[in-house]
Formats: structure tokens, sequence, C-alpha cells
């Protein structure tokens, strides 16, 4: 094939060809050869042919170039690559390394041929040029596959005008000559004062020269390649040849600096590869039982030579492969991707693992397993030192690290593997890891084991000493567990079965006929141990005809010790298994790492639990500081996603280091966690184990207080149903279950429980303090505690905190129903069921006054107080009562209590009820008690606690003054408020008589009667018939029983009367707000009053006896002191005295004055009046001594000044004559203000006797006044309103109106 | 063979863990299905990786080991099934599917809590018929 191109290329003769194609079919020979040029030849070769010996003069311009920068190459699909630096190297024709290659040689290898030519040429004549140099070019370039430049040196110096005109001339003839029209070829050299792009052109076209080479060699190295895989199914067909093929073309890439395409063809051929040794029937020899074969090559191309490697035409697997792997990695570290290197590295030690298992039988004792550990190792140590950390992208990088701890872990393994056969699986930690990467990790699969050298009793003996001294590991607080087998089955059944299959015999039977299934899960190295003391006690040291006798356990041991020996060629490998510690470095080593690794990648689990094996070996080693930290890693990442089973492998370790260092908060903590596991996890006896470390530490050992989440160990929840309700203000008792995960009864010395207003989170937990030492069993346990007074709101529980001895713990743990599952790493939503409510402050009683209807003065009365619990229990209140000013309790008197159902509620009852309660607008229940009022307190009785009840208090007002009559001259002044009295109340009730209700009530009380006098007959004789009017004031009705009537001075009873009234119809029964007229006959005392200097009674009294017959529930009632039945009800009766004021009448008018109609028309507001008054003297103003010939009357005006404007004098003096009959008009002009019914300013005499002044009307009379007409003149602009208005506000009304009158007159 | 069959909560807790081995090495299994959580883990983080099978539940072989291949299949709510195989490839997601259909059956019992261990005996035998027959099936 390559033939073909030779000839064409003019390097070898066609007659040689054929010899040559039989050369290629065994190329193999020379593949020795072509592995060392390989190795040789790492650049791209430009020839230089130094047609005029200028060479030495340009050499350095020409070197200087190199390596090309960014050289601008076609890869394999024909796109433009830049390459950054291609190195070259210029090499002359005459060189020996050009020249002494055979032809056959070249044949093969003629890949390292130049890329392109340089001829150099000088001439400094146009003869000669023409004569020697022509002819010779010619001959030199008659090839024209060849890439060819010619670089014309010129000699001639500048100012040498001949000789650079001759260059000139001479370069010009060989530009005509070589340059095609397709192509420039030749360069002009200076030098003297090269062109300034002379060099970049050259090497631009240098480069080009390069390509259209390599071009071409691809291509037909690539036409070659489809020929021969045309042929891929005849048996022609040879792998070697098309490996050849590949090869070069692979290398031409890789001295080109292409190499993504290089690894290509290296992929292809790994994939051809693999394709031929999966065909079946063809035996081919697997290789890998050279010396130093267990050392993994898959990095080092050059390890074995090819020629080892090709064996018959066929490669072997095993070297190949590995050759392969280890060019693609070089060619992957020189794009600089170790991340690649590492993931293809760690694929092709899996499936190469799997061939070495196939090929086992072949291979020595364990080479596969050694194979992988140097292999992970080399693989390792090499794409970590390729790799710059941080250039990567993150996930690049992380996944870098994932695979070096993925490396790291499968080279732990089988690392674990090979000393587990030595005999160190009792120093290997039976973790779950290791556990579960080594027992499902088949035995080693040799032909044969091996067997004991014959020389080796020593090292059995040593090993059986070991085993049987071996302690086997107790675990802290006796934890029996079933320890995880290392092996996948028992190596002592696997080591002989294959001895016997290879001896012939059946050694189980002989061995263990019985093992049954479930004794071959038992733990292995128990029985290794059983079976070692049964073997040496009955035969001490007789192994010398094994291979009919089953091996011990030991000499299993050193037999392997023995095969590895041989098998292991690295010494490093081979020193960290020869003792215990040795393995131990080793182990740690590989565990630090792949845990390093780990933790730099995704896999942070992978990491933390490799930490614990780190730890293990710590531990071991009394390192427990650093164990304890890795073991709190690993525990925090099993109990922070719940995995207990697992935790609970870890966390004992973890205790007992914590234990050791004197770590006691942390033990503590540890034995809670232990405590807080499921329950199936541990035994009784462990847990107990573990209640019993709390308490010890808690109680004595512990030195300062320690907190302690228990919140998985202690749960707690509310009572189910409705939440305990209370009112504001009052304490309770809350009940709380708690369950407890301890084994055993424990004692807390102190339980408290916070609770958390739902409403408000920054209100802060509120603590209820359980008062004394709570022991809570395991399970369910009830717990009340007592509840202060809360604000409103509803609350759920916060934390459950407490002390045993001086461990404070502290619990969030919910349970939903039954104890939890003690998952405390789950964050259940808290339940928001709320477990207690206060309510808001809300009214919880009210104290009424049963009765409005005024009530007698100065009489004992029952005030009825209406107590309404609402919905809430009064028991055990107390009732103060303070009375006000003006009001006594009657305390001879006891209280009555009585049931109160409100007549809204009695409705229904009333029905059927008897017609004398018909009336009655209370119906009163037979619940009945009298109470005794002590201190001006009352204790409610409990059967009052929740009804409604009333309370009837006697008590007295009192009013000192006499109750008055009113008549037309006395108009009546009483008002209410006399009447009324207060009574302060203050309720104490409530569960710890929390609760108090104050109100104080206002009573009303009156006089049974007002009296209004009037004369209605005024005889000649100066009687008068005095009518007495008796309004009843009280609801109830009242009979009067007698009437008397004691007069003041200067008035007599009529007729020696006894002051009765005329006609006595008594009883005389008034009917409640209904009225009684009296009549009393009286005239005036005769006889002169001057003479009674004393005043004894300047009043009249009015003695009413009367009786009332009233219900106290509804009305002023009869007295206390009455039974208010029965005939004799006139001795219940009381008298009511009134006084009244008789006036004597007027006697002897000497002036008379009226007041004149008003004129006829509405009278207006704002409108001038005149006022009129006559005055007019009766008598001679002779007659009387008194007066001294005054013919003035002084008069005065009474107005008033808000209703009446005057205008005029108010007060003066008018003439009038002093004879009879004389008389004079009073002319006032008024304006009234205001519109209505007014009061017209009034006349008066001040000097003039009242008595002897009669005026028309005799009484006050009222005049109508409309509102303003509708006047324009009242229209002011607000403005000017205002205006106004802030102007006469000083003045005077009365300056302000005459304005106005002014005007309008 | 199925050597065992896990199911995980979304907060990576195991919710039920049942091996099938005759040997008395549950923890080691224990161990194997939480570590297989980082690939999970890794997996759902880097949807980059995941690619076309974002949306796909069945996430196809987490862990080849040597000796036993870890499978995964992570539902909508977070839930992850795992199952731990010896020599057995599970090609698709029947499997899962079945074993999907019973968790699911399993959860909607009103007495079960979510997020708490499955404790159902209905469902574990449920589970370990699924298992017997896939072994079968696929053994044969």
């Amino acid at each position: 094939m390559c033939i073909r191109l030779l000839c064409s290329c003019g390097w070898i003769d066609p007659l040689i060809a054929c010899s040559v194609y039989r050369s290629i079919t065994e190329m193999s020979k020379y593949l020795a050869q072509f592995q060392s040029i390989k190795s040789a030849a790492d650049h791209i070769v430009i020839a230089v042919e130094d047609v005029s010996d200028v060479w030495p003069t340009v050499k350095r311009g020409f070197e200087e170039r190199l390596p090309f920068k960014r050289a601008c190459l076609n890869n394999k699909t024909r796109n433009l690559m830049f390459v950054e630096k291609l190195p070259a190297e210029f090499i002359l024709t005459t060189d020996s390394r050009l020249r002494s290659r055979v032809p056959q040689e070249q044949l093969l290898f003629w890949f390292r041929e130049p890329y392109a030519t340089i001829v150099l040429v000088t001439c400094e004549d146009l003869d000669e040029f023409k004569t020697i140099l022509k002819p010779r070019l010619k001959l030199i370039l008659q090839n024209d596959d060849r890439e060819w430049l010619i670089v014309f040196v010129s000699k001639a110096h500048p100012s040498n005008d001949q000789a650079t005109k001759m260059a000139k001339k001479v370069y010009a003839k060989i530009e005509a000559d070589f340059n095609s029209k397709k192509r420039e070829r030749c360069y002009k050299l200076d030098l003297h004062g090269p062109e300034p792009s002379f060099w970049e052109d050259l090497e631009s076209k240098i480069v080009e020269s390069i390509r259209n080479t390599l071009d071409r060699r691809v291509q037909f190295y690539e036409d070659e390649m489809r020929k021969l895989s045309e042929q891929r199914c005849m048996p022609v067909w040879n792998f070697c040849n098309f490996f050849i093929l590949k090869e070069i073309l692979a290398f031409i890439f890789e001295i080109a600096h292409l190499y993504e395409d290089a690894l290509r063809e290296y992929d292809e051929l790994e994939l051809c590869y693999l394709e031929t040794v999966n065909v079946t029937g063809k035996q081919r020899e697997f290789g890998g039982i050279d010396h130093g074969d267990d050392q993994a090559a898959l990095l080092n191309p050059a390890n074995k030579a090819l020629t080892q490697i090709v064996q018959d035409d066929s490669f072997r697997e095993f070297d190949f492969r590995q050759y392969l792997f280890a060019c693609q990695s070089k060619l992957l570290f020189k794009l600089n991707r170790p991340f690649e290197v590492a993931s293809r590295g760690y694929s092709f030690i899996i499936t190469f693992s799997k061939s070495l298992a196939q090929h086992e039988n072949i291979l020595p004792f364990c080479m596969r397993e050694v194979w992988e550990i140097t292999a992970c190792l080399d693989l390792i140590s090499v794409t970590s030192s390729h790799y710059n950390e941080g250039l990567a992208p993150l996930d690049i990088e992380k996944e870098f690290y994932r695979l070096l701890g993925d490396l790291y872990s499968l080279c732990r393994i089988k690392f674990m593997r090979l000393a587990y056969l030595i005999g160190y699986g009792s120093d290997i930690e039976r973790s779950p890891v290791n556990s579960a990467s080594l027992s499902m990790l088949p035995w080693p699969k040799p032909s044969v084991w091996p067997s004991v050298p014959p020389d080796a009793s020593s090292e059995v003996l040593a090993k059986e000493k070991l085993i049987l001294q071996e302690i086997p590991k107790v675990k802290s607080f006796g934890i029996q567990r079933k320890t995880l087998p290392l092996e996948p089955s028992v190596l002592l059944r696997e080591a002989n079965r294959r001895r016997a299959s290879f001896s012939g015999a059946n050694m189980l039977e002989m061995f263990d006929g019985s093992v049954s299934d479930a004794s071959l899960r038992m733990s292995c190295s128990k029985k290794l141990q059983a079976i070692a003391m049964s073997r040496t006690n009955s035969s001490p040291g007789t192994f010398e005809s094994s291979i009919d006798r089953p091996m011990r356990p030991a000499e299993i041991f050193v037999a392997s010790e023995h095969a590895l020996k041989s098998t292991i060629s690295n010494p490093d490998l081979w020193k960290s298994l020869s003792s215990v510690e040795e393995f131990e470095r080793k182990y740690l080593n590989l565990s630090k790492g792949a845990a390093d690794n780990y933790h730099r990648s995704w896999w942070k689990r992978h990491g933390v639990v490799l930490d614990g094996e780190i730890a293990a070996i710590w531990f071991k080693h009394g390192n427990f500081d650093l164990a304890a930290k890795s073991y709190e890693k690993v525990c925090a990442l099993y109990s922070g996603e719940g995995w207990q089973d697992l935790l609970a492998e870890v966390l004992p370790n973890l205790a007992e280091c914590q234990k050791i260092l004197d770590d006691k908060a942390g033990y503590l903590l540890s034995c809670v966690r232990l405590l807080s596991l499921d329950k199936g996890l541990f035994s009784t006896k462990e847990r107990q184990a573990f209640q019993s470390e709390v308490i010890s530490l808690a109680h004595s050992e512990l030195k300062d207080p320690v907190p302690l989440d228990v919140s998985s160990l202690i749960t707690f929840s509310g009572n189910p149903g409705s939440p305990l309700e209370l009112c504001h203000g009052d304490p309770g008792t809350l009940s709380v279950t708690v369950w407890s995960g301890f084994p055993d009864d424990i004692t807390l010395d102190s339980l408290s429980l916070t609770l958390t207003a739902t409403y408000n989170a920054d209100e802060g937990a509120k603590a209820l303090k359980s008062s004394n030492a709570t022991v809570l069993k395991p399970g369910k346990n009830s717990i009340t505690v007592d509840l202060p007074p809360q604000k409103p709101g509803s609350y759920v529980l916060g934390a459950l905190t407490g002390q045993i001895g001086l461990l404070r713990f502290r619990s969030h743990g919910f349970s939903k129903v039954g104890p939890a599952d003690s998952d405390d790493f789950m964050s259940y939503e808290k339940p928001i069921r709320p477990i207690l409510k206060v309510f808001n402050p809300r009214p919880l009683v009210d104290l009424t006054a049963a009765v409005s209807s005024p009530l007698l003065i100065n009489e004992a009365q029952w005030v009825g107080i209406i107590v309404r619990p609402i919905d809430y229990s009064l028991k055990g209140a107390i009732l103060h009562i303070d009375t006000g000013p003006g009001l006594m309790i009657e305390e001879s008197h006891f209280i009555d209590m009585e049931s109160y159902i409100s007549v809204s509620e009695s409705v229904p009852k009333l029905k059927n009820c008897h017609s004398n309660q018909k009336n009655s607008s209370l119906a009163v229940n037979k619940d009945f008690e009298q109470l005794h009022l002590d201190d001006g307190r009352i204790q409610l009785p409990d059967w009052a606690s929740n009804v409604n009840s009333i309370l009837w208090i006697p008590v007295r007002a009192i009013n000192k003054s006499l109750a008055r009559g009113s008549s037309s001259v006395t108009p009546p002044t009483q008002s209410i408020i006399d009447g009324m009295r207060t009574l302060a109340l203050k309720l104490i009730f409530g569960i710890s008589s929390n609760q108090t209700f104050e109100r104080t009530i206002a009573v009303h009380f009156t006089d049974p009667f007002h009296v209004r006098t009037r004369v209605s007959y005024k005889g000649i004789d100066d009687t008068i018939l005095l009518q007495v009017i008796i309004h009843s004031q009280v609801k109830a009705s009242l009979t009067i029983y007698d009437a008397w009537l004691d007069l003041q001075d200067g008035f007599i009873h009529a007729g020696q009367g006894d002051g009765r009234p005329m006609s006595a119809f008594f009883p005389l029964v008034i009917s409640p707000t209904s009225r009684a007229g009296l009549l009393f006959s009286i005239c005036l005392e005769k006889t002169p009053t001057e003479v009674e200097v004393e005043a004894v009674r300047p009043e009249s009294i009015l003695n009413i006896q009367y009786g009332i017959s009233g219900d106290r529930t509804v009305e002023a009632h009869p007295l206390l002191t009455s039974n208010s039945t029965g005939t004799e009800a006139a001795k219940n009766s009381s008298i009511f005295r009134s006084a009244l004021v008789l006036e004597r009448p007027v006697l002897d008018p000497s002036l008379a004055f009226g007041f004149l109609p008003l004129p006829s028309g509405d009278l207006r507001v704002g409108q001038l009046v005149n006022m009129q008054w006559t005055v007019e003297r009766l008598k001679d103003l002779e007659d009387t001594e008194s007066s001294q010939g005054k013919d003035e009357v002084l008069y005065e005006l009474n107005a008033n000044s808000d209703n009446w404007m005057i205008a005029g004098r108010k007060r003066g003096y008018i003439s009038l004559p002093t004879k009879q009959g004389s008389k004079t008009v009073i002319s006032i002009l008024c304006v009234p203000l205001v519109a209505g019914y007014i009061r017209p300013p009034q006349l008066g005499l001040p000097d003039v006797n009242k008595a002897n002044i009669s005026c028309n009307p005799s009484e006050p009379h009222l005049i109508g006044v409309l509102p303003p007409a509708i006047s324009s003149s009242f229209c002011i602009p607000a403005s000017v309103g205002v205006l106004n208005i802030g102007c006469y506000c000083d003045v005077e009304p009365w300056l302000m109106y005459s304005g106005t009158l002014s005007s309008s007159l | 063979m199925i050597a065992c069959v896990a199911v995980v909560g979304h907060q990576n807790n195991p919710l039920y863990i049942q091996s099938f081995t005759e040997a008395d090495d549950a923890l080691k299994l224990h161990h194997i299905v939480h570590c297989s959580l980082d690939v999970v883990d890794e997996r759902v983080n880097n949807p980059k990786k995941s690619g076309p099978t974002l949306n796909e539940t069945f996430l196809g072989l987490l862990y080849p080991t040597e000796n036993y291949k870890v499978y995964g299949y992570l539902t909508n709510t977070k839930v992850k099934f795992i199952i731990v195989t010896t020599h057995l490839d599970v090609r698709d997601a029947d499997f899962f599917r079945r074993f999907h259909a019973a968790y699911v059956d399993a959860v909607s019992n009103p007495f079960h809590v979510p997020g708490k261990k499955i404790t159902s005996t209905t469902f574990a035998e449920r589970v370990s018929t699924i298992v017997k027959s896939f072994g079968l099936s696929s053994a044969g």
C-alpha cells in the first residue's frame, strides 16, 4: 500500500516495490524500530538543500523562527486549526539523519521525512546561473510532489550598486524560471538588511508547505485505511497492518500537534482491537504473566516494547490495551484534560479488571487485585499532578475529585482484600461500608489455591498464635451486635474447595458435611477461630501432607502471603502488606485520600462515611480527639437524615470516645441520643445501661449544669379534645401528656412547660412549673401543672424543660398520637391545636337594681339587687356593700336572697303559674335564704353560684329636711336628685377570688306625697277654704288613714276645729300617681300679731297618717316592720309631714296697677313695642300716717335682658297725686329679642308694701312674640356680617340695637 | 437477584428498607442505599448532566460497582426508590412503576403519617411479591 505512494513520491524504484510489499506484510518485524523512531522524532523536519553553501550564514535567521507561531494546519476533517507552537527542525539534506536511511526503512518510516525542502542558492553572475545553477536546481526540483521553496541569498552590499543590480537580475531570472502562475516559490534574502516582511512571508510559505504535505499524507493513509477496512472480513486482513497505519496516522497528527485527531485515531484503534479480541474462536495469549506485569502500565506507553506485545501476529490483550490507554492518556495530558484521563481511567480499570477476572486462572494469585491497586495509585498520582486546581469549571472539578475518590476507594477495597487474605482480617473494621464492599466481592479464583510452602511451619504457628491471642472487640455499654461479614463466603471453604477440585477429593464432606446455610452465616471470624482451635487441639503441628487435608486458616493465610509475595513486584506495595502496622498506615492513607476527595466532590456522604473508618483507626490508636470529631460528623450525617440503623452502629463509638475524653456533656448527649433511637435497635438491657449512665452523670459526675435537647426522647402533647378554656384572669390547671422514651422510671427534679401565644410570637413563651419532682414511667404519663392567669388568647405548648440532677433538658418534641417514632430530625409542623384558650375580658356577672320606681324616703325599705352570673360560677363570691351618703343599711334585719328569673325567661313558666303572680314582673323561685351582713360583706350561698338571684337589702334613706308643699306662691322646688341615693357594690368572685366586679347602683327615694295648696274660697268673714291636693309619688297605692293641719301663726282653724279636714272619708285610698284633695277651713287670726314676738311656727304642717300596700319587687312597699297584711293596717301606718306656707291675703290695697293690652297686631322680634301700665291710687294717701305728702311713686321695671331690650328708664319716679283716684300711665318702649312665649317685663313698686298693691293680671303671664319678618335689612353679606360681628363684639347690646332701631324708625 | 429495596423520603430519610439477602447483613445494604443518595442528589442538582432524562422518573443505574448495582427512581414528590441488585440489570422502569404503585397505595392509608416510616405489612408483602416475580422473570 505504501509502495504506491513511495513510488509516486519518487523515493523508491517501482521494482523494489514488490519486495517492499512483502516486507510490509511482515511489518511486525519493524515494530521495535518503529517504536524507537517514534520515541525519537517528536517534531516536523524541514530539509535544507544548501546548493551554494550559504546555510551557515543564514542558519541563525531561520532557526530564530522556530517553533512556528500560530501555524495554520488542516485537521482530519479538513478544518483549519491553529497550532499555537509548532516545533520543527531544519536539517540539511547532507545530514546523516536524512542520508543514512535505507530505502526499506524509509518506506516504513517515511512519515519522518521532511515536510518541505528549502533550496538555498546564491549567484552573482548570470552566466554562472544559466550554466551551472539552473540545471542543478532543475535536477533537485524535478519531482513536483515535494514541497519546495527557493531562497535566493543575496550577498550584495546595498552600497555596491553593481553587485545589487546583478543580484536582482539573477533573482529575476530565478523567479521567471521557477515561479509558476499558481504559486510563488522564490524568495530573496538580502544578507545586508532583508526586507521587513521577508521572514513572515517565508514562515507562512513554509507552514503552507507543511500543510500541503500533511494533507497529502493524511489523505493517502486514509485511503489506504479504507482499503484495508474493506478487506476486514477477509483472511488476508491483518490487524498488525491496521495498527501500524493507524499508529502512523496518529503519530503524524501528534507531531503536527493535532492531538484531537491523534486521540481519535487511538480511539478507533481501540474499538477495532476490542472487536477483534472479542471474535471467538481465535485463541490468543492474554499476557500478564511476565514479571512486573502486576504493576499497571496504563500510563506508560513505553513500558514494554511493541515487539513484546505482538506475538505471532496477535497482540496480547493485557499489554496492548494498557499500551493503547497509555497513548490515549498521553495525548489527553497534552490536551490538558487530566479529568478525562481519570474518567477514562476509572472505567478502563473496571473493564480491564473484568478481563483479568476472565483470565484469572492463568494469572498469578491475586494478580487482578494487585494490578487494580497499582493502576488506581498510578492514575491518582499522575492525574492529580497534571490537574491544576480551579481552572476547570466547578462541576468538572467536583466530578474529578469524585473520580479520585472512587479510585482511592477501589484501591482501598482491593487492598483490604489482600490484607484479609494474609490474615489481617481482624484488624479491619467490620463496618457497614467495609462489609458492603468486601462481602459482595468474590474471592480470587486462582486455578489452584496456593498451598503452604514446605518451610513455613514456623510462620503457620506464629499466625495461629496471633489468631488465638486475638481478643474479640467489646463494644461500649456491653452492646451485643452481630458482626457484619467481610467475606463473600467462608474463606476456609473457598480455599479448600479450590484445592479439593485440584486434588480431586471432596474436601467439603470430610471437613464439615453438615454445614447448614444458617451456620454459614455465622460470623466468620468466630468460626475460623473455633475450627482453628479444634484443629490445634486435636493434632497440633501436623501439616506435612497438606494436599490431602484441608488447610487451616493460619495455613491459608501463610500460603496466601507467600503467593502474594511472588505476585507483587512492587516493593512498596509489598512493604505495606508486610506487617499490621504497615497495613494500617497504608489503609489510613487510602481512606483519607478517598474521604478527602469525596469531600471535595458532590458525594459528601461517601466522604463522611469514610471519615468514620478513619475514626476507627484513630480510636484504635488512642487518638480519641480526632476519632471523636470524625465520629461526630458521621453521627450528624446519619441522624440528620434519620438513618437510625446506621447511627446505632456509630453512636456507641462516639460515646466511648467522649467518655474517654471526659467530655461529660457530649457523653451525656450521646447517651440520650442512644436512648432516643428506635427501641428495636437496642435491647432493653442496653437501653437500661444508657439510662443508668445518664442518671449517674446527671446526679454526680457533672460539675456544671448541662443543657440538653431531649426532643426525641421526651415528647409531649396536650390532652385530646377541646382545649382548656379560661376566662381572663383566671388561673387553672393544665393537664399534659408526656411520653418518656426511657426504658425505666425516671425522676425529674423539676419540670416546666412553656406556653406560646399563637396570636403573638413576640410575647415570648411563658413557663409553667410543675411544683415537685415528677416520676416519668416509660411510655405515657399524665402531668398536671398549675396555670397562673394568662393574657387573653389561645396558647400552644412550646417546649418542655426540666432538670435531672445537673442535666437541664429541653424538649420540643410533639407527639401526634402516642409516642413518636423518635425521628429527631423530622421537623414536623408543630400542632397548631391550641391547648389553652383564654377569653378576652368580658362581663362575667351583672349587678342591677331590681326596682326602678322610687322607694319611700326616711322609711326602712328593701332595695333589690339582681345578681346575674354570665356563664360563670360565682361560687364563694363575696359582695361588699357600701352605702352612699344619706343611706344606711338596717342592720337589724337579715338580708334576703332568693333566686330570680327575669320576665323574659319566665314567660313560659308564667303561663302555668297561678294568678296571684300575674301582676308580678318577677317570678320568684323557691330558693330562699336569709343572709347576715358582716362588716359590709355578704357571702353568697353556693346555690346562687350559677343562677340569677336577687338580694334584698334593708335600707333607709335619710332626709332631714321636711317635705314642702307647693302653691301658687311657692312653686315646687324639689328635684329628683334630692331623692337619689347610691349603693356601691363590689363583688369578689372567681376560682381564687381573682375577679372583681364593681358597680354603684342609684336608688331613687321619694316622699309618698307631694302636697299643693290652693285657696278655693275666701269668705267675707275671713274664712278661707284651703284645698290641699295630695299627689301620690309612688307606684304603690297609698291609704290615708288620717290627716291634720298644724297651722302657722296668723291662722287658726275655723270653728274650733282640730285641724282635720272638713270632710273625713278616711281611710282614703290613693292609687298610684293619682291625686286626692282635702279641704280645710281656716281663718285669719284676729289677735294682733305684733305682740307675739317669737315666731314659733313660720309654716303650717300637714300631717298625713298613711299606709302603703306595695310589692317590694316592683315598687315602694310597706315598711320593714309591717306584715302588710290584714286589718291592722293602720297600726303600721306612718306619718308624713309636709310644710305648707300660707300667706295672708292682700288686705289693704292702696295702689293698683294694670298692664294695658298691647296694641293690636303681631308682636315680632326686633319690632318696637310700647308697653304701658296704669297706676291708680285707690285710697287717699292722707289717711295713712306714714305717707308724708309724697306725690311720687318709685317704679322699677324687671325684664329678662335676654328676651327684652328696654328703651328708656327702667327705674324712676313718676308723679302720682295723693288724691284717691289719681291715675298715671307708665309707658316704656321695648323690643323683644326672641320669638316664642316669653314673660313680658314686669313693673314693680318697690316703695309700696306688697300687701297694699293690687295688680292685674295678678299672676305672671306670657305673651307671644313672632319671629322677625323676612326683611332685606337683615340680610347681611357674609363678609360684612363677620366684620360687623367683630365690630360689635365690644359694644353693649343696647347700643347696637338702638342704632338699628333709629334707622327703622 | 434483588438484594434490597428501599423507599427514601424527600428529606433523604429512610421510609422503608427491606433486604432480601439470606445473611444477616442488612446494615451494609442500609449503607449502600444511603450512599447512593449522593448520586441521586448529584443528578438532581446537576440538571445539565441528566439532560434529556430530566423528566424521567427512572434514574437508571446509579452506582455501578464491581459487585452490585444500584438503580434509582425519583418521584415527583422527591421520594426515591432504590434497589440494590447483584448480577441483575434493570433496563426499564417497570419494576419501579409497580413499586411506586404499591407505595402510593400504602401512603394513601389514612392512618399513615406522611414522612414516617411505612409499617404496613400489606405493603411489605406486596413489595416482596414484586421482588420475587421480578427476580424470577428476569432470571428466566
